[in-house]
Order: C-alpha cells, then sequence, then structure tokens
C-alpha cells in the first residue's frame, strides 16, 4: 500500500530533525545539498531508513543531488519508487 | 590473483640515504619515521565548487570525493610517493588506487573501501563507486561483507594468531591480492574525511597507521572553521579546512610530502583543476608503468 504522501513526509522529517540541533528546523523545503546539512552520514542513513520502511531499494545512480535537494524531492522519489511495478 | 606492483623493487642503492638511515636502523635504535604535515585548504573555494557541482550534477559529490580525486593526481605527479614497505625493500604500486576510511552504519565501525585507478576516474565516477559501496556496507551486502562477518565472529586469541601470520608474510612477501579483505590494501594512500557537521575545530591531529604497511600517506579532511585574515590594509573572514598528511620517512622526506601536500592543497584550493582530463584506460593502463608506480627519477633503475 503505498503511505500518504504527508505521512510519509513528516516520518522523514522528524528522522532528519533527530540528528541534531543543526537539523531541528529542517521544513519540507529547506535547501538540504545547499545548507551542508545533508552530509554523506545522514545521505546513507536516510536512504537506508527509507529502504527499511518503505521495501525499496536505491542504487547509486538515485544517489542525484536533484533527489536529494529537499524533503519535498525525495519524498517525490521515495512515491515515484513506490509506484513503479515490481516483479 | 592479482600482483599490486611493479616487477622490480626499487634498488636499495637508488634510495636517498636519509631514508636507507630509517629503513635499515634496528628496532633498538627507536626510530620514528611518522611525519605529519598539516595545512589548510580554502573551505570557501571548495564548497562553492561542490555546490556548483551538485546543482546540476548526475551524482552527489562531497569533499572527500575532491580530496580522493586530488589526492590520486597528486600521486600521479609524485609517483615515488605511490609506494610501500615489504621488508625493508620499497616497491612501486603498479595503479593508482586511492582508500577511504567511511563509517560502516550497519555495525557502527569503521571500514575501508578501494577505487582503482582513481587518476582515470572522474569525480562523478568516484562518487558513483563510493555511494555504492556506502550502501552495499550499510545493508550488509557483497562479498566483502561476508568476509567481514565472519572476521567477527573469530575469538580475539585466534584473530591475533590470523593477524601475526598474515602480516608477517605480507612484511617480508610481495603477496598477491587474492581475497576481498586484501584487495583494499592495494593502494598506497588513505582519504580520513572528518568534515562532518557538528565537528569540534580541528587544531591538530595525528592519523593513526593501521598495522598494514600498505599505509604509506594518510590524508585526513578536518571541518570548516573560520579565520581572519589581512589582505592588504583590511581585515577579511575566510573558511578553512585542515588538511592533515601523514607520512613516511623510510619512504620520502619532509620535503617530498611537503611538495605532494602542496599539490594536493594547490588542487584543492582550484577545485575545478580535479576536472583535469580523465585519460582512457588504455592511456592509463600505458602511463601507469611509467609515472604512476615507478619514481620519476628511478625509473631506469627499477627497469634494469
Amino acid at each position: 500500500m503505498t503511505p500518504d504522501r504527508h505521512q510519509l513526509e513528516a516520518d522523514l522529517l522528524e528522522f532528519v530533525r533527530a540528528r541534531g540541533e543543526r537539523h531541528a528546523a529542517v521544513t519540507s523545503l529547506t535547501d538540504l545539498i545547499e545548507s551542508g546539512l545533508l552530509d554523506s552520514l545522514l545521505l546513507v542513513d536516510l536512504i537506508l531508513h527509507i529502504e527499511e520502511s518503505c521495501g525499496l531499494r536505491f542504487e547509486s545512480d538515485d544517489i542525484n543531488p536533484s533527489n536529494f535537494r529537499n524533503m519535498s524531492a525525495i519524498v517525490n522519489l521515495v512515491l515515484g519508487q513506490l509506484s513503479v511495478p515490481r516483479r | 590473483m592479482k600482483w599490486g606492483f611493479l616487477d622490480r623493487a626499487i634498488p636499495d642503492r637508488k634510495l636517498p640515504q636519509n631514508n636507507r638511515f630509517y629503513l635499515h636502523a634496528p628496532s633498538a635504535g627507536q626510530r620514528d619515521p611518522t611525519m605529519v604535515w598539516g595545512t589548510e585548504i580554502d573551505a570557501d573555494a571548495l564548497h562553492s565548487y561542490l555546490r556548483e557541482r551538485n546543482r546540476n550534477g548526475r551524482v552527489v559529490i562531497t569533499a572527500a570525493h575532491a580530496v580522493m580525486r586530488a589526492t590520486a593526481l597528486a600521486l600521479v605527479e609524485f609517483p615515488e610517493m605511490n609506494v610501500r614497505l615489504v621488508g625493508r625493500r620499497i616497491w612501486a604500486f603498479r595503479a593508482v588506487n586511492v582508500r577511504l576510511a567511511f563509517a560502516h552504519r550497519r555495525n557502527n565501525d569503521i571500514d575501508v573501501l578501494i577505487v582503482q585507478d582513481a587518476n582515470t576516474k572522474s569525480l562523478e565516477q568516484i562518487a558513483t563507486e563510493v555511494w555504492q559501496r556506502l550502501l552495499e556496507a550499510g545493508r550488509g551486502e557483497g562479498r566483502r561483507e561476508r568476509y567481514l562477518t565472519g572476521m567477527r565472529r573469530i575469538p580475539g586469541f585466534w584473530l591475533r594468531q590470523m593477524f601475526r601470520i598474515y602480516f608477517l608474510l605480507d612484511r617480508h612477501f610481495r603477496l598477491p591480492v587474492v581475497g576481498n579483505l586484501d584487495k583494499a590494501r592495494a593502494g598506497a594512500a588513505t582519504v580520513n574525511d572528518l568534515s562532518f557537521p557538528g565537528a569540534p575545530p580541528m587544531r591538530w591531529y595525528k592519523p593513526s597507521r593501521f598495522p598494514d604497511p600498505s599505509d604509506s600517506l594518510h590524508l585526513t579532511l578536518g571541518p570548516m572553521d573560520s579565520k581572519v585574515v589581512a589582505r592588504g590594509e583590511h581585515f577579511a573572514s575566510v573558511n578553512v579546512m585542515p588538511l592533515i598528511v601523514r607520512g613516511d620517512h623510510r619512504l620520502t622526506d619532509a620535503h617530498q610530502v611537503g611538495r605532494f601536500v602542496a599539490a594536493v592543497r594547490n588542487l584543492l584550493n582550484h577545485p575545478e583543476r580535479l576536472d583535469a582530463a580523465v585519460p582512457s584506460p588504455t592511456t592509463a593502463s600505458a602511463s601507469s608503468e611509467s609515472s604512476a608506480g615507478v619514481p620519476r627519477d628511478r625509473a631506469v633503475a627499477a627497469h634494469q
């Protein structure tokens, strides 16, 4: 079942905000890459969290700046992957 | 099975005498060949470049990827740094392979990955390989993960005995690369990115020496910090990142380390130079025999 967009966004925002003080004010439109908030540790953790909670699998080609620009883009990526029929 | 070195060791008589003191001195002489050179790079230039690349790029590129590429290019410029000890002989690596220490998220551990022929790969290619390995490690996938899982199960006593035998053989014999674990040792340089968010200012750092004679060079990038500099009659605040490089006096000397560090620093201060033309694999393999692994001033001697 495809998760609700708002639910998914809330879950991912909570995950990122829990990172620490610097991440506490992240919103769905915060530019995570320009701001330097999305470092390699958080990026890998976020991907693994999404893979585990949504049953997806990302490849290195998916680690595209446009896919991880902000939370809204990440949610779009996840929903897009979920909408692709899997064998 | 793969032989990581060029066919012949660098003749002892061709080594600088000062390095030979360190190389041949007995342990009782309490020699300490470790050299550490700390400098700073222009963080504004590097981060501005990375932001630009990440605006329209195909893969997220980080400072770690930039340092790996800079290290590879500097090793091409200074092939005499792309070496390691086996016993008391110095061997040049056949290829310019660069290692990266990374946080293994699944095991809350540190592991090392290697990008082979890093001098022939673009920043995007290096980044793609690194992300692939980080994801594999996080998922616990891949042959290396199976080896590491197996090793974690070995009791400490037996692990010590295994290390004794393995490193004894590695120190004294020119071994081929046969397994997934020793594949990661097929390079002279290790990069460590400690510029994570929240890291305290790095005033000084001495990179540790992994019990692995391949670990000839170690480059650590520290967190960004601001400093005030004088520019003519004015003061300006600039952002810098420390770059700490560890070298081995049995293999090189401080002057050479300084030149190598200057080359890496220059590339990171002018990161557009990291986009230097990536040679084709045929060009790279032909040049690696003559430059990447063989010291320029020892090229003739190594092949005699």
